[in-house]
């Protein structure tokens, strides 16, 4: 993927996306031959209520299921044929994960659980903790580094999975309902902080929610419903589909 | 990832459940120690053995016998000569060969010492041998030294016993060498013979005359050295008299003018036919190849080493059977490695998924389960490995008797020494060597990581997506 390309190229390309699940007997079609380009710099928002496929989409965005029919690219790799090992060099290199459950390893502090991305590239110990104490000062946990996740609170959880997410300068940040467990003060805070991080870096979100709230922080809110895209609007120009 | 992190994140794995990994090394450690014991007894048993043999007489000495032709019973063209002697120092890892020959004839020899031969011995085993070979043959001179000259000849330990004092009464006549026992069941010290061999001089008496004429040959020797008794060596060694061949070649022409010999074959001059010779291989493993070569030059042979083979045979599948009990314990544990990293995974499954989802190498992942799996062996190994010297040492110490009933001496740290290390006279039950251990050790990491194996791909199969999952 090429540094600092113009803005209105797309970063994600989905091309005519299908995805079915056998449950029993029956064939449930999860994503009915999407189509959508999301921008370099976008924060896209990916809104719906629950069962609307939202999630199965970031799961083939990500690269974390395949799909039955159609093509996800990223920077021009179709994800969907990686193999398991270009896959995780790929991740490596562009992309990041906040999770709703945060998803911080338990038995790690706040520094060795930011710095794992690192660790996976092969980055030696004190480099990657040096940088991860960075981030954690970003992100205002500055003063508890060497707690470890049962020490903390939801917010401060998330805070250290924002900069887990950000540390590798990915250039693209998937975010799975990413205050989902958050009540509405942190959820401003780590809203605000996600946007902070991808206006500085230039950076595209994707984000999954089912809040209304989180349009706020979109610049694009791509709804989804029973599998299909109802409505796709940017903020300042609608554009109903 | 780095080699270090993997192996810094195996070993908190490894710590953050303790519990577990304490049990799974445990089965390890048992198995791992019940092979090394088992195989260890199996070994101190061959020691045993060989022990054993060697007490009856050198393992790596073969003794060559005039062979006779199959079936016939006729003696064969091979001749136990000079040329003989030759052609076995010329076979390759033959160490020494020492040619022996003993006096024979058809009418007693005497032996005579003392003032006016008042001390008699009425039969004499005289033998002729390369003194050259004695020392590498395993001869022991316990007094004296080698006969330099024609008349100076070796006597064996006990040859003085063997002599009666003409002048005393029956009864009385004779010192008893075996002297019985004492009230606690110790070997009596036996008296002194009547003279010291070392300074009286020995006469032979060779009488050659029948009813009606008297005919005597005498020769007097002086004896410069006593060998040591040695079973496995021959009689003389204890009760005989031992010269060098020229020496004796030189007295068998002596008793041949004298008329006590029947003349010779033509070219006799100096050809003599040894009764036996002896062989000494320079290695142990050389023995049976050198005694194959030998048999097929027609000789007949003897030595230990098809009994040591046998016996060795033997051993070996003792040791297998030994240490199949104790691969059926690590068998077990190997089950058990392999559980616990089941179980282990299972609990992993969000974790390892996240790994995965953050750009974890599938290979990285593989790794770390599988070191997992191996630490768990190896560290099971050494300290099997550990154990397994301490029982040693104890059952050897049982069996020396230092430990148990008596205490005799106690333990002292030579006591130990001998007991880990043997020696001479230390006979080990159970013996490890250092290849023992070492095998070991690889064998239960090696266990650890095909225990591994399973559960290590099992991880790998895990999901990316299993982090996104809500619980």
């Amino acid at each position: 993927m090429e540094k600092g390309s113009r803005r209105d190229r797309p970063v994600i390309e989905v091309r005519r996306l299908r995805k079915e699940y056998i449950m029993g007997q029956e064939r449930v079609v999860a994503l009915k031959d999407i189509s959508l380009s999301i921008m370099r710099g976008e924060i896209c928002c990916i809104f719906g209520t629950s069962g609307s496929g939202k999630s199965t989409l970031l799961n083939q965005l990500a690269g974390l299921e395949k799909p039955t029919r159609g093509q996800v690219l990223i920077g021009g790799v179709p994800v969907s044929r990686l193999s398991e090992n270009s896959l995780a060099a790929f991740r490596q290199k562009h992309v990041g994960f906040v999770f709703q459950s945060y998803n911080l390893l338990p038995e790690l502090t706040a520094v060795e659980n930011v710095a794992m991305p690192l660790m996976f590239r092969g980055v030696p110990k004190t480099a990657r903790e040096l940088e991860a104490k960075k981030m954690l000062c970003r992100v205002g946990l500055g003063s508890r580094m060497n707690h470890y996740p049962g020490q903390m609170s939801g917010g401060q959880q998330q805070r250290a999975g924002i900069a887990r997410a950000f540390i590798t300068r990915p250039d693209i940040v998937f975010a799975d309902e990413p205050t989902g467990n958050l009540d509405s003060r942190t959820t401003k805070e780590v809203m605000e902080m996600i946007q902070r991080f991808a206006r500085t870096f230039h950076q595209t979100i994707v984000l999954v929610s089912h809040d209304p709230e989180m349009t706020e922080y979109a610049d694009r809110i791509v709804t989804l419903m029973d599998g299909e895209i109802i409505r796709d609007v940017k903020t300042g120009g609608e554009t109903e589909k | 990832m780095r080699l270090t992190d993997i192996a810094r994140m195996c070993i908190d794995n490894l710590r953050r459940r303790k519990g577990r990994t304490i049990l799974t090394v445990l089965g390890v450690f048992i198995g791992c120690t019940s092979i090394v014991v088992m195989v260890s007894i199996g070994i101190g048993m061959n020691e045993q053995q060989n022990q054993m043999l060697s007490q009856m007489g050198d393992l790596s000495i073969i003794e060559i016998s005039q062979g006779y032709g199959e079936g016939t019973g006729t003696p064969s063209d091979a001749k136990l000569d000079d040329a003989a002697v030759e052609t076995f120092r010329s076979i390759e890892g033959v160490q020494a060969v020492m040619p022996k020959v003993s006096l024979s004839l058809d009418y007693p020899v005497r032996m005579l010492a003392g003032v006016n031969d008042r001390y008699t011995c009425d039969w004499a085993e005289i033998v002729g041998l390369d003194t050259d070979a004695m020392e590498a043959m395993g001869y022991e001179i316990m007094d004296g030294t080698m006969p330099k000259q024609e008349g100076e000849v070796l006597a064996g330990q006990y040859l003085a016993y063997d002599f009666m004092d003409s002048l005393m009464p029956e009864g009385r006549n004779y010192v008893d060498r075996w002297a019985g026992y004492d009230e606690q069941g110790n070997e009596i010290d036996p008296q002194d013979p009547f003279f010291d061999m070392m300074k009286t001089p020995i006469t032979l008496e060779f009488d050659m005359g029948d009813a009606l004429t008297e005919k005597k040959y005498r020769k007097e020797l002086k004896v410069t050295g006593v060998t040591k008794e040695d079973d496995g060596k021959g009689w003389e060694t204890a009760e005989g008299l031992m010269m060098d061949i020229d020496a004796m070649k030189k007295l068998m022409a002596d008793v041949r003018e004298a008329g006590g010999m029947p003349a010779a074959g033509s070219a006799a001059g100096n050809q003599i036919s040894y009764s036996t010779i002896l062989v000494k291989a320079a290695d142990i493993s050389q023995v049976s190849e050198i005694e194959g070569s030998i048999k097929g030059m027609g000789y007949n042979t003897y030595s230990m080493e098809s009994m040591r083979q046998s016996m060795e045979e033997n051993a070996r599948q003792v040791q297998l059977m030994l240490g199949g009990i104790g691969a059926i314990s690590l068998f077990v544990a190997a089950i058990g490695i392999t559980n616990t990293m089941i179980m282990s995974i299972s609990e992993r499954t969000r974790e390892i998924g996240i790994m995965k989802a953050l750009g974890c190498y599938v290979r990285d992942i593989r790794a770390l389960f599988l070191m997992e799996a191996g630490t768990i062996g190896l560290l099971g190994g050494v300290i099997g490995c550990m154990v397994s010297l301490i029982l040693s040492v104890m059952i050897n110490l049982f069996s020396m008797g230092a430990i148990g009933e008596g205490m005799e001496g106690g333990i002292t740290w030579d006591v130990i020494c001998s007991a880990l290390l043997g020696g001479e006279d230390v006979t080990r039950i159970s013996v490890i060597p250092p290849g023992l251990m070492l095998f070991a050790i690889g064998f239960s990491v090696l266990v650890g990581l095909i225990s591994g194996y399973y559960p290590a791909n099992k991880a790998v199969k895990i999901p990316a997506l299993e982090a996104i999952k809500h619980e």
